[in-house]
């Protein structure tokens, strides 16, 4: 065994390694999963298109979990949050992002602005490239300056809002008590946020103790920068093949 | 090296608090998985809070629609399966009333309760048909779209209704027409009356 092995395989033990892991099973699956679906509507597609009316609790429901279940969203979050250990940073990160994400999610679906969800995914998984780089001190050490990160957060949850809208314009939505069900729909996405930043801050929590963190944390953003890239060429290519 | 203040070990929670978070985070999601996860996904609602917050029928119609995804699939599309088992009587007894290319129908069919059935019409672009339907039971939801090859789905309206009067457009050369899903939990029986520019009547399912 050679001695880089050693360190991946001491690295996957690792909180973060755990962490960044389990969001790999998730992406993984999440492409499997869009790979597989077919043109006949099921689950939570099907459902939509069989209701109308408002349906304050299914439509919170559906947006916290397209929100648990959404890894490109999740990874960003972890991107933004990843030196983030105070309570009082963290809620002003967390806010830029749901201002930006719920007032694009809003006005898409609500004037019904179509873009290709294509490449607004793929801009989704460069917004986790360009944050585990920031992470990373790339643009310090590049560029010779900071570029403010409350300003990128709130811009790229601009973009991640479109990504929502587009899903839920996908999804035919019956007008018939729209806006409620688009209002419980964003609620439920921010419920969905707290939850899964809740699971996600734990896990930091007990990686950040130990001396390990600061060890890995450059690789681990290597990890997340690759996911993103991944995420961005699967939609790009989704965008000339589909 | 990183864009990170590094922070004093006083300033991170102690290992007893994340302990204290694991737990409590555990004891709300398991919360969750019962109240919520449960009955929005597979229709089992031990708590009952689920059919409280209408996150059961949710599941109920997902379970549903997945069922019938796996019918559909498992039989390997036999030819068409004789449309006219329940489509199509002509109305009035005076057969088909093609006048200029227009025809009218009478189209009866019941549905048990969660039952679905949809009627298509095979129509040319642009082509008109003023169309009628009725519940005999309660409001049903029902959805108006088309295809054709290549779009699987175009839609022209939906909503739950117990009569609608209207008519449809083609906006395309193609399959137009209804498809109706009984929620009511009674046995209802749908009429489909339909006149104008259309070459055929079939039940897709």
């Amino acid at each position: 065994m050679t001695a880089t092995t050693h360190r991946w395989a001491a690295w996957l033990r690792t909180p973060g390694g755990i962490l960044v892991l389990g969001l790999l099973i998730l992406f993984l699956n999440g492409l499997l999963t869009a790979a597989l679906a077919h043109g006949v509507a099921d689950g939570d597609k099907g459902y939509i298109q069989e209701t109308s009316g408002f349906l304050f609790w299914p439509f919170l429901y559906l947006g916290a979990k397209h929100m648990v279940t959404g890894y490109d969203h999740l990874l960003f979050l972890l991107g933004v949050i990843f030196f983030l250990y105070r309570m009082k940073d963290i809620s002003i990160y967390v806010t830029l992002f749901a201002i930006g994400h719920s007032s694009t999610l809003l006005l898409g679906v609500l004037t019904d602005v179509s873009v290709s969800s294509y490449l607004v995914d793929a801009i989704i998984g460069l917004s986790v490239v360009y944050k585990a780089l920031d992470n990373m001190g790339a643009y310090q050490r590049w560029f010779g300056f900071q570029p403010n990160t409350k300003a990128a957060t709130l811009v790229f949850g601009l973009f991640h809002g479109f990504g929502l809208a587009t899903k839920l314009q996908d999804f035919n939505m019956s007008p018939d008590g729209l806006i409620g069900n688009l209002l419980a729909f964003n609620i439920g996405v921010e419920i969905g946020q707290l939850l899964a930043l809740g699971a996600i801050l734990i896990v930091m929590g007990f990686w950040r103790k130990t001396s390990s963190f600061w060890r890995h944390a450059y690789t681990a953003n290597v990890v997340v920068m690759t996911l993103g890239f991944i995420l961005a060429g699967y939609q790009l290519v989704g965008f000339f093949v589909a | 090296m990183f864009n990170a203040n590094k922070p004093d070990s006083s300033e991170l929670p102690s290992t007893g608090r994340l302990l204290k978070s694991t737990g409590i985070a555990v004891v709300i999601a398991s919360a969750l998985l019962v109240t919520v996860v449960l009955p929005a996904e597979y229709g089992v609602d031990p708590t009952r809070a689920g059919s409280l917050l209408g996150l059961t029928e949710m599941g109920r119609i997902k379970m549903q629609l997945a069922a019938e995804a796996k019918a559909e699939e498992a039989s390997v599309q036999p030819a068409p399966v004789a449309p006219a088992a329940v489509v199509a009587a002509p109305a009035a007894g005076v057969a088909s009333e093609t006048v200029l290319g227009v025809r009218t129908d009478e189209t009866v069919l019941t549905l048990a309760p969660d039952q679905g059935a949809e009627i298509k019409l095979v129509m040319e672009e642009g082509a008109r048909v003023a169309f009628t339907w009725t519940s005999s039971g309660g409001a049903v939801n029902f959805d108006t779209h088309a295809d054709r090859p290549g779009t699987p789905y175009h839609g022209y309206g939906k909503g739950t209704e117990q009569r609608v009067e209207g008519e449809l457009v083609a906006a395309f050369t193609g399959s137009h027409g209804w498809f109706w899903r009984n929620r009511t939990g009674e046995p209802v029986t749908i009429t489909l009356r339909t006149t104008g520019a259309y070459s055929e009547v079939k039940r897709v399912v």
